[in-house]
């Protein structure tokens, strides 16, 4: 190696390292090219210097590209939440829908005048609705009493994390399947049960136990948040033969942030 | 990166467009990723930074600011998300043989996976600082002004870490190279 003018020790250092940098980056003008000419032909520990950060460049830049899992872009999109358009825009959700919106108005009242009533209960049962009928559907809705578990388990999920604790149980009673959930956690939580390309319809969450909670639909997916201890059932109905054997994914939030993902899977159902 | 073809759609988020949220995540889910997969070296939690880092941009994108670029806001909010798991980080996992050029014979693949695992390997070793101004020069192809607007920092600082990382790069990567050819050909020699 050539040290008749090395330039870590001279007084062009920072001004060599600078303009190599650079160089480098494809950052640099033809003036301030020429200065580093310059100062490479007079240092061969420059000129190794740039060698080596020339490879380095080559090896970090030949990193191939890497494609994102194939579900992603599904996922992040089912989750989003973006703000309703306007109340115009809203699809009417079928009979289900208005008895809904009947009874959010009622506990808007409620909650407005201060007082929490218990304003009624979805049937499940009654007349399911489909994914396309409920598009952007939301709102709060509250139930009266306990259910009893019914149907045959066919899967479940034990929640254990700092934030958010439960058990979640799905069962299967004719070609209705029910996710039975018992969740609680400190602060605001949500699950968002991804149901599209399942061959099922959504048919209603009964609330079982505590306050409001908010429910929505959207894109094949269904978002329930509450806080504290919640209980509720959510109610899917088979509407042709499931053969893809896809499980339900569920994500889980604790406020905002997603802590947990799972899958139920009712491949026997 | 187009600014007005994304404030175009960004507004239109605002407005509860969900085809126009469907073509922001097409655009940027993939750069966001390997960002994140080169962050924190493991395709799992690349992928959940990403998902997060998506929900995030919107439940915030009302509040973006859009005197500033769209990518750059995207960027901030996955490499601190991808820093953040650095902490929760699993145990990093091995590039695949498919992530190599489809074209390749055999031990081309095995070879060219060896050596972006290595380059990888290195990165690691860098502090979360080093390896955020590499991804977004190499990875994410930032300019020094790009990355300054990313990171909020001044450009002398972004380019005096690319310098540090690099000599960091250097001791690590080419000699542990070096090294490997060493021994290759002394066993070729045999």
């Amino acid at each position: 190696m050539n040290n008749q003018n090395s330039y870590s020790s001279g007084p062009d250092e920072d001004r060599a390292r600078d303009l190599l940098n650079r160089s480098i980056d494809g950052e640099i003008s033809s003036s301030e090219k020429e200065e580093l000419e310059v100062l490479l032909a007079s240092s061969a520990e420059l000129r190794d210097l740039e060698e080596e950060f020339v490879t380095l460049k080559r090896l970090l830049d030949e990193l191939p590209e890497v494609e994102p899992p194939g579900y992603l872009q599904d996922s992040i999109e089912r989750q989003v939440r973006l703000p309703v358009r306007d109340s115009a825009s809203l699809k009417k959700p079928g009979l289900f829908g208005a008895w809904l919106n009947a009874n959010w108005l009622r506990t808007g009242f409620a909650l407005a005048a201060g007082v929490v009533l218990t304003v009624g209960v979805y049937e499940m049962g009654s007349e399911p609705i489909s994914v396309s009928d409920s598009v952007n559907l939301s709102g709060t809705m509250v139930k009266p009493g306990l259910v009893d578990k019914q149907g045959t388990l066919l899967d479940s999920i034990q929640l254990n994390t700092d934030q958010l604790n439960g058990l979640i149980e799905l069962r299967s009673e004719g070609d209705l399947i029910s996710v039975d959930v018992q969740l609680k956690s400190d602060g605001p939580s949500e699950m968002i049960v991804n149901f599209a390309g399942r061959g099922l319809e959504f048919d209603g969450v009964n609330r079982i136990q505590d306050p409001v909670e908010a429910v929505s639909v959207l894109d094949g997916a269904i978002h329930l948040s509450g806080s504290g201890e919640q209980h509720y059932r959510l109610s899917l109905r088979r509407t042709e033969e499931v053969q893809n054997g896809m499980p339900l994914e569920l994500n889980f939030f604790a406020d905002n942030t997603l802590i947990q993902k799972a899958e139920l899977n009712f491949s026997n159902f | 990166m187009h600014k007005d073809h994304d404030a175009a759609l960004v507004n239109s988020c605002i407005e509860g467009d969900r085809l126009a949220m469907s073509q922001l995540v097409s655009q940027y889910q993939k750069p966001v990723f390997n960002a994140a997969y080169r962050i924190l070296g493991n395709m799992d939690d690349a992928a959940d930074a990403t998902q997060t880092v998506f929900l995030k941009v919107f439940e915030h994108i009302a509040d973006y600011d859009q005197r500033f670029k769209f990518f750059s806001w995207v960027y901030r909010i996955a490499i601190n998300e991808s820093l953040n798991q650095v902490k929760k980080r699993r145990p990093q996992e091995s590039l695949d043989d498919s992530q190599a050029s489809p074209w390749q014979g055999p031990s081309e693949v095995l070879e060219s996976a060896r050596l972006c695992q290595k380059v990888q390997d290195a990165l690691m070793l860098l502090n979360d600082d080093h390896r955020t101004v590499v991804v977004l020069k190499h990875i994410s192809g930032c300019s020094y002004q790009q990355i300054a607007g990313i990171l909020q920092l001044p450009e002398k600082t972004v380019k005096s870490r690319l310098y540090s990382a690099r000599q960091l790069l250097k001791k690590t990567l080419l000699v542990e190279t070096t090294n490997d050819r060493g021994t290759e050909n002394n066993e070729q020699s045999k």
